[in-house]
């Protein structure tokens, strides 16, 4: 089995290192099947380790060689596939192989074709290594990996200012994130002494909550960084300045749900901690409405997909906050599925659009464009959790758990929330797809993608489909061997029916109101667009021009600042002491004047002084001058 | 010949400076390449016979050079300087093998060999007056680069190299000289040598003294705020060879003294002054930082970053742990690769365009490719990104440093933050966006000789951030026993509860 | 009356002082070079007087060794004082002035 294990976790690093020996040369399709190619295998042998797990096998745990040790640290290359992390795996080469194929396409025309690929599968490289680590420092290594990743591909056009404006920003804005994080490594290894997780979390039992809370609270900031939760969200919408595809596989599938692996992996840790379990669960379920109203009034096609991420990355912290961990993972994975579906399906739009993504300049794109129409709809029926898709099950039960929970001001938020995404997501395919054409007259003509990319597509809409029907009692299962093992059934069945055809009914309706408003001509309502809550929400609660005004430009005029100071206060004082000797020189300098007897007297003066302290200090100290003075007669 | 190493390694550049006077001017170039390659051979070599599972000291070799007052030619490497003297080798041969300066080059490579003396003789000496000799030796070269091959600031720049770090070593010259008085006046003998040295315990009002003494001559070379003014013109007005050794070899010099004389010397002191050069450590790596950011010379922004790696590097040392000490061990080679690496590159656009502005640069990554994928890997591994060197380097300083102080290590951690700010604005506006200069549409991109000396960096880069087991295991080993030292010397009931007592070595004292 | 040592001494003072002054404000340098030995002269009687005072004849060497001195002194002196007057066809001091900081 650790054939299949390294199997999984290296080809996709092959790949990239394959495309990357043609990154400066013309666009070369070899450089674009190789790396699917391998990742394809990356997913076979994913998918033999999954068939391993649930036949009941043993965890693998390997071994590669050590990373670093000094002291009592040991950090090795360890992995370990278990029924948690193969799940992950599973969901990272299914969506990103599918976003690989996708990407030949959607790449056709553009010259870094090959440097794409290159990075592409570096990313996936990292995300492998995130989610199979057996220790912190290893999902560290992933954890930053992604992270340039996300970097290189946000910039991936660097001669846009505003792509690579928003890869920095994202950048940066991950790395406070990360220093938390390196903090929680800290407090993990100099309390338990390992930061192996088994080590680790056999030895959290024992210690004070008071650290136990610190270890959470910074592993947790951490999670936020990544997972672009409140107040560090703005870089995820900002990051849809890069490829589509890119936008698919890491800022919807994979990477920006790094932050809800971690909460699931620590869940040890977290069940010791239940406090901050809710206050994890509180700002998810902010995060969830949050995000729901940016994204109601938005103009830009990805950015609405983005805040919809956003908000159901607040759902899964919900579910893992409140200990729920499988349902979590659960939704992760459900939603990876059709997010990442949802955003391909913008991507074919785009690229029928000549990259518009103004859906108010789109419309009545059902006729030319079927099946990416299809494919975008199905997409939004599972996001909006309509049954039997996958939304339905993962979704739904994540607003149980919060009713089981007894956290009912979480619940009634979710619920809101989840009438708010019907509503968005609707609203985005009425405007795209329905409606009167609003294109033709910017002379665009939009056509249907390669017939291989929608054929690419088509796994994840089954699995959109069918991940929760099918899987949820084998998942289950499976995952409930390392995860806690909490079956949330409202008991009676009265509650159960009334609360599910409730929000069923609830959702339907949203929808219904979504289609009334945006499946027809368009009309732009003057007096709510001036509202102050239209404008709020349209500038996202102007949290961006906040950011610009008091972080962005604070920092650069501290930093010009310091500058100054080191200028004209360190440096300056250097020189000063400096110019003292140099200054006395040039004023005292007049004293060598060259003539003899001028020198002659400074001499003469000299000796004297010099004398005369040396008779002021001996003077009655010394015995045996005072015997010579005596004998000389002077005294 | 192994007994001698050491001092082969010392006196056959010097040797060979003084031979390549009579080398003429045309055949220079490939003579000092020839002696370089040798000595870094040599060097290898070196670390091929070192064992690493010793952590004393090996090569050792001892003569008397003024026996009445102790003072002895001692030379001896253990796992801490054993890699600073590779490195200095090691960018000796590059800086010659890139060199692109064409003025005066026979004296150019004179001086670098004998710079290259110095500079293995201080990491070799054992003798603190032999230390001080090679120490204040190494400034006579720099200051002759600085001078001749410098831009236009070149004599005001070098003048303020030299004297702010002479005078810093006046102060440890002092320090040194009590020391071994001191020494005279405990035992009866004169000795200056460091091992010597070692085994005299001082009372704390004395080593605070003497640790003061010391930390001038240190804090200046490394340089530390608020001593760090004289770095931005050096590097400033530097040739590239110049900023490269000197920001990979010259800087560590003090980091190192302050391993090799302050914490084994004086333990209780270095615990006493712990949190003050903390705090500075903190200042440095937050201001200069920011400064960094403010600059508008890109070889500014890479002096700057120096100046606030070092922080990381001296908040790792007063750890006195062995994780923060061997991370910052390690984090000093670390910082010469890619600090080095980071000047070579700075020095290829230079060479093309003989200006440093970054506003005069941009979209360079349409035009130089090569040049721009080089200069992001050097620049992940500068912001510190996991599976690169400097990543083991400041990880496991900051993991050193979170034992002593957790508020300290949030703030220093900062680093990571704005280290990232500067060096990714500074690569977005050289690199990034359209090209915008008539100039800059037909640069060429990185040629055969620059790739000679950045080809070699990037993998050690990565190579050394991936496996660093080779050059961490014998530091650790050497580190150990350095903590231990600290741990035993310590007068302190405190200093002794800080610096932590080594497992190993006590199962060995119990058989 | 008796000479005693401290009669000497005074002389010896008397003479320091007068070559002092005369090195203070001769412009001469043939008269600086007077001045000079005066000085030198002066405490040359001083070391015999005390030498003889104590019985010890190491302030009667050192006398002696001081005359030899001054004189090879003088000698070197006088062979600059004049290749200088030939050069410049003066000695004034307030002239020489090359020395200036």
């Amino acid at each position: 089995m650790e054939f299949y294990l390294y199997t999984a976790l290296f080809a996709p690093i092959v790949g990239s290192l394959f495309a990357a020996l043609f990154g400066m040369s013309k666009k070369n399709i070899i450089a674009g099947i190789v790396p699917t190619a391998l990742l394809f295998v990356s997913f076979l042998a994913s998918l033999k380790l999954l068939i391993y797990i649930l036949g009941g096998g043993e965890p693998i745990e390997v071994e590669l060689m050590t990373w670093m040790a000094t002291g009592d640290l040991y950090v090795p290359y360890g992995f370990v596939v278990d029924q948690v992390s193969v799940t992950m795996m599973m969901v990272v080469t299914t969506v990103s192989t599918v976003v690989h194929i996708y990407s030949i396409g959607y790449m056709d025309h553009d010259k870094g074709f090959n440097r794409f690929f290159s990075y592409l599968s570096a990313f996936v490289f990292s995300m492998m290594v995130l989610v199979m680590s057996d220790n912190f420092l290893g999902l560290f290594i992933g954890w930053e990996g992604v992270g340039v990743c996300s970097w290189l591909l946000i910039g991936f056009w660097y001669h846009k200012e505003s792509a690579t404006w928003a890869a920095n920003e994202a950048f940066i804005m991950n790395r406070i994130a990360d220093l938390a994080m390196l903090i929680g490594i800290f407090l993990v290894y100099w309390n338990t002494g390992s930061i192996q997780y088994n080590e680790a979390f056999a030895a959290m039992p024992a210690l004070d909550s008071s650290v136990l809370t610190a270890m959470g609270v910074f592993l947790f900031i951490g999670a936020m960084g990544k997972s672009a939760q409140f107040p560090l969200h703005t870089w995820l919408a900002d990051a849809m300045e890069g490829p589509t595809p890119v936008s698919a596989l890491i800022h919807a599938a994979t990477m920006v749900t790094a932050g809800v692996y971690l909460v699931v992996r620590a869940n040890p840790l977290y069940d010791l901690i239940p406090d901050i379990g809710v206050m994890i669960a509180s700002l998810g379920a902010f995060v969830a409405m949050f995000a729901a109203t940016m994204a109601l009034v938005n103009r830009d096609m990805k950015r609405i997909i983005a805040y919809s991420t956003l908000s159901q990355l607040g759902y899964m912290f919900v579910a893992a906050g409140l200990g729920a961990y499988w349902v979590a993972l659960f939704h992760l994975m459900a939603h990876a599925f059709f997010k990442a579906l949802l955003f391909l399906g913008a991507g074919n739009v785009m690229h029928a659009m000549h990259n518009e993504l103004d859906p108010f300049k789109m419309g009545n794109l059902k006729t030319s464009m079927k099946w990416t129409w299809i494919l975008m709809t199905l997409a939004s029926v599972a996001l909006a959790g309509i049954y039997p898709l996958a939304g339905f099950f993962s979704k739904d039960l994540i607003l149980e758990v919060a009713f089981i929970e007894q956290h009912y001001i979480l619940y009634t938020v979710l619920l809101l929330t989840a009438g708010l995404t019907a509503f968005y997501s609707f609203r985005l395919v009425a405007l795209i797809f329905h409606g009167d054409d609003r294109h033709t007259a910017n002379g665009v003509h939009p056509h249907e993608a390669y017939n291989f990319m929608l054929w690419g597509m088509l796994p994840l809409a089954i699995l959109a489909v069918i991940a929760g029907m099918v899987f949820k009692t084998p998942y289950y299962e499976m995952v409930t061997q390392v995860l806690p093992a909490i079956e949330y059934h409202i008991h009676s069945a009265t509650t159960y029916w009334i609360m599910t055809i409730g929000t069923q009914l609830f959702v339907i309706a949203a929808i219904v109101f979504a289609y009334k408003k945006y499946a027809k001509a368009v009309k732009v309502d003057k007096k709510v667009e001036s509202g102050f809550l239209y404008q709020l929400l349209y500038n996202q609660y102007f949290i961006p021009q906040f950011y610009e005004e008091y972080f962005t430009k604070m920092y650069r005029q501290l930093s010009d600042m310091m500058w100054k100071i080191d200028q004209k206060v360190v440096d300056a004082s250097v020189d000063g002491v400096a110019n003292i000797f140099y200054n006395t020189g040039k004023k005292t300098h007049t004293m060598q004047n060259g003539n003899l007897s001028t020198m002659l007297r400074w001499m003469v003066i000299g000796t004297v002084v010099l004398l005369a302290l040396a008779a002021a200090f001996t003077l009655g100290q010394s015995e045996t001058v005072v015997e010579l003075l005596s004998g000389l007669g002077v005294i | 010949m192994l007994d001698h190493i050491l001092s082969i390694l010392i006196f056959f550049p010097a040797l060979a400076a003084v031979l390549g006077f009579i080398v003429h001017k045309d055949s220079m170039r490939a003579y000092g390449i020839i002696v370089a390659t040798v000595e870094f051979i040599l060097s290898l070599w070196l670390w091929y016979s070192f064992d690493s599972s010793i952590s004393g000291m090996q090569f050792m070799e001892q003569a008397n050079l003024i026996p009445a007052f102790g003072i002895s030619y001692l030379l001896g490497v253990d796992g801490i300087s054993l890699f600073i003297i590779i490195m200095a080798s090691f960018f000796t041969m590059l800086g010659i093998a890139t060199l692109t300066e064409t003025r005066r080059i026979k004296d150019l490579i004179i001086t670098l060999l004998f710079l290259q003396m110095t500079m293995i003789g201080v990491f070799a000496a054992l003798d603190a007056i032999l230390f001080y000799v090679f120490w204040e030796l190494s400034l006579v070269p720099m200051l002759l680069i600085i001078g001749i091959w410098g831009g236009p600031r070149r004599i005001y720049a070098s003048v303020k190299f030299f004297l702010y770090t002479f005078a810093g070593s006046l102060v440890m010259l002092v320090g040194m000289l009590f020391m071994a008085f001191y020494y005279y006046q405990a035992t009866g003998q004169w000795s200056f040598s460091l091992l010597e040295w070692y085994r005299l315990i001082l009372p704390e009002n004395i080593q605070y003294w003497l640790f003061v003494a010391f930390f001038f001559g240190f804090a200046i070379k490394v340089p530390m705020f608020p001593f760090h003014t004289w770095l931005p013109y050096a590097h400033g007005q530097a040739p590239t060879i110049g900023s490269v050794i000197l920001a990979a070899v010259l800087l560590k010099m003090g980091t190192y003294a302050f391993i090799r004389f302050s914490l084994p010397l004086f333990p209780d002191a270095s615990v006493f002054f712990m949190y003050p050069i903390a705090v500075l450590a903190i200042i440095m790596i937050i201001y200069t930082a920011m400064v960094a950011y403010a600059q508008k010379d890109i070889k500014q922004v890479v002096a700057y970053s120096s100046v606030s790696h070092m922080g990381v590097i001296i908040l790792g040392t007063f750890a006195l742990n062995v994780e923060g000490i061997t991370g910052s061990v390690f984090l000093m080679i670390a910082h010469g690769i890619v600090s080095g690496a980071l000047f070579l590159l700075v020095g290829v656009v230079y060479d093309r365009r003989h200006t440093k502005l970054m506003s005069d640069f941009g979209g360079l990554a349409h035009v130089m490719p090569k040049y721009a994928t080089i200069f992001g890997i050097m620049m992940m591994a500068s912001v510190g990104l996991p599976l690169t060197i400097n990543f083991v380097g400041e990880f496991l300083s900051l993991l050193g440093f979170y034992k002593q102080s957790h508020m300290m290590t949030l703030l220093a951690g900062t680093a990571i933050i704005v280290g990232a700010i500067y060096m990714l604005a500074a690569y977005k506006k050289v690199f990034f966006g359209e090209v915008t200069k008539e100039e800059n549409k037909n640069l060429k991109d990185v040629n055969k000789t620059e790739l000679l000396g950045l080809i070699p960096l990037t993998i050690i880069a990565i190579w050394l951030g991936i496996y660093p087991k080779p050059v961490l295991e014998p530091i650790n080993n050497s580190v150990e026993s350095v903590v231990q030292l600290m741990h035993d010397k310590a007068i302190s009931p405190e200093a002794k509860s800080v610096i932590p007592s080594i497992a190993k070595f006590e199962t060995q004292e119990a058989h | 009356m008796e000479i005693t040592l401290q009669h000497y001494l005074i002389l010896s003072t008397i003479l320091f002082a007068i070559g002092l002054i005369g090195v203070m404000r001769r412009k001469n340098l043939l008269l600086l070079f007077f001045a000079t030995e005066i000085l030198l002269n002066a405490v040359n009687i001083a070391f015999a007087a005390i030498s003889s005072y104590y019985g010890d004849l190491t302030g009667q060497m050192f006398a002696f060794f001081i005359i030899a001195i001054a004189a090879s002194e003088v000698a070197v002196g006088l062979g600059l004082l004049v290749l200088w007057y030939k050069r410049t066809g003066k000695i004034d001091l307030d002239a020489m002035t090359s020395m200036r900081g």
